[in-house]
């Protein structure tokens, strides 16, 4: 009996196994054998664009943001007229649009094509018309940040049109611009252009520093000392003498500051032609950072050093960085600043 | 078969009996690993301004019988904002701990931590001793 029932359940299992079988490979031969399709895709007939914002890090007043804006048709169908860049706040002096289409060469340098007029910029209008029979192009556009958008958003809106009387629009944007200010390549020298202020964003000799006393933030000293390492540095006006070594302060000038001595920050804005790219100071970093208990010195920077400086009335926050310094006791400095308060 | 499964059944019960019972290994209140050493003393000091740089001048003397660590620091450094570094003999631990930034400005009254041996025995307070270098 039992070995009856033993016999009946192996045949089951065998046929469901044969069954299980003969329903896989089927299917297995069916979706592995499926044919794939493959068709060139059939071009637009449609006049069509493309742009990118080709500037990266925070966007500053007086900087230029750069875009690339890509415009075809086929050729059948006409070619290109005219391309417009319209801002929503009016570009400040220089904003033009290139009249050249760029591609890149084998050696990867971009060569430009002239396709167009050069620009003509109309209050919130730049245009450039095409002078030549191209149903391609790519043409970059440079928006000047004007003061008038200092801390606001600004969007761009790029219009082909073509022969054919098509017109095709791509809006870029909204892009918010920066509180802070740049300045950049200040030089100063030891006995000389050595009174900073952030107020001015400004490099005083001792004269023109008493005439703007009030606005004197910091000094800027070099001095090659045998017993410590004192080099170049960054001392207000208002520290202990014997961070001023041999310092005679104008009439007037005697505000503190708060410095936070940095290294290894190379914001990009301000060290463009370093190597370090990617890193940039924005309105947040200004307003996140805590200079309370700093002290009113920093003594030996060096090349690529930085200073974060609070001014004493707490209006101004920058950040300076040491772009060259020299052992003659010069030094080429840039700043951001950004204001807490007017 | 009634016989295997409960052979099968004990030694699984002995294998998880086992497992759950091994003693962990005793840890403090830090959550770090107390050890039979009691070996208790500072091997090297490194002081570190704001910019994260080093403002020591020369090395840092330390002195294990004395218990103190002695350093000179660069003219110019901000004594007020200063990262104290710590190596210590192993599975030692310091208190208190540091969290961020120190204020070495009061040389009469020299900041102190405590250093605790791996068994937690042994416990030796140093006296990090800063100096300035004159300008």
């Amino acid at each position: 009996m039992i070995d009856n029932f033993k016999k009946t359940t192996m045949q089951y299992s065998s046929n469901y196994f044969t069954y299980i079988l003969l329903l896989a490979v089927p299917l297995l031969f069916t979706t592995s054998c499926k044919k794939d399709t493959y068709a060139l895709p059939t071009a637009s007939d449609k006049l069509q664009n493309q742009a990118i914002k080709r500037t990266l890090g925070p966007n500053i007043v007086g900087q230029n943001i750069e875009f690339a804006y890509a415009m075809a048709i086929l050729p059948s169908k006409g070619k290109l007229v005219a391309c417009t860049a319209e801002a929503s706040i009016a570009g400040a002096p220089g904003t033009y649009m290139e009249n050249r289409s760029f591609y890149t060469a084998q050696t990867g340098a971009d060569v430009g094509v002239t396709v167009g007029s050069p620009s003509v910029t109309s209050g919130n209008t730049t245009t450039v018309t095409y002078n030549v029979d191209t149903s391609a192009a790519t043409l970059r556009f440079y928006y000047v940040i004007p003061e008038a958008a200092r801390g606001k958003t600004v969007s761009i809106k790029f219009t082909a049109t073509s022969s054919d009387g098509e017109s095709i629009s791509t809006t870029m944007g909204p892009y918010t611009i920066a509180q802070m200010d740049m300045k950049l390549g200040l030089k100063v020298s030891d006995n000389n252009l050595m009174y900073i202020s952030i107020a001015d964003t400004t490099v005083y000799n001792a004269a023109d520093a008493a005439a703007h006393a009030a606005s004197i933030d910091l000094v800027y000293l070099y001095r090659n000392l045998t017993t410590s390492a004192f080099n170049h540095a960054l001392v207000a006006p208002a520290a202990d003498a014997q961070y001023l070594p041999g310092v005679t302060l104008p009439t007037g000038v005697n505000r503190s500051a708060k410095l936070l001595k940095t290294f290894n920050l190379q914001d990009h804005n301000l060290a463009p032609n370093l190597q370090y790219g990617g890193l940039f100071i924005d309105d947040l970093d200004f307003q996140k950072i805590d200079l309370s208990g700093q002290p009113n010195f920093a003594i030996n920077l060096k090349q690529e050093a930085g200073v974060w400086v609070e001014t004493t009335d707490g209006k101004y926050r920058a950040y300076i960085f040491f772009n060259t310094v020299t052992a003659a006791g010069t030094a080429t400095i840039s700043m951001k600043r950004y204001t807490l308060k007017n | 078969m009634k016989r295997n499964s409960t052979i099968l059944l004990a030694i699984l019960l002995t294998a998880f009996a086992w497992i759950s019972c091994k003693k962990d290994n005793p840890v403090d209140e830090d959550g770090l690993l107390i050890t039979t050493r009691r070996e208790c003393s500072v091997s090297s000091f490194e002081l570190l301004g704001p910019d994260y740089v080093s403002v020591r001048v020369g090395t840092a003397v330390i002195d294990t019988t004395a218990q103190t660590v002695n350093v000179t620091v660069q003219f110019g450094a901000d004594l007020k904002n200063l990262y104290p570094q710590f190596s210590l003999a192993q599975d030692c631990k310091l208190t208190p701990r540091i969290t961020g930034r120190t204020d070495f400005s009061d040389l009469v009254n020299p900041r102190k931590w405590t250093v605790i041996s791996g068994d937690r025995q042994v416990k030796k307070p140093y006296t990090v001793i800063v100096s300035v270098q004159p300008r």
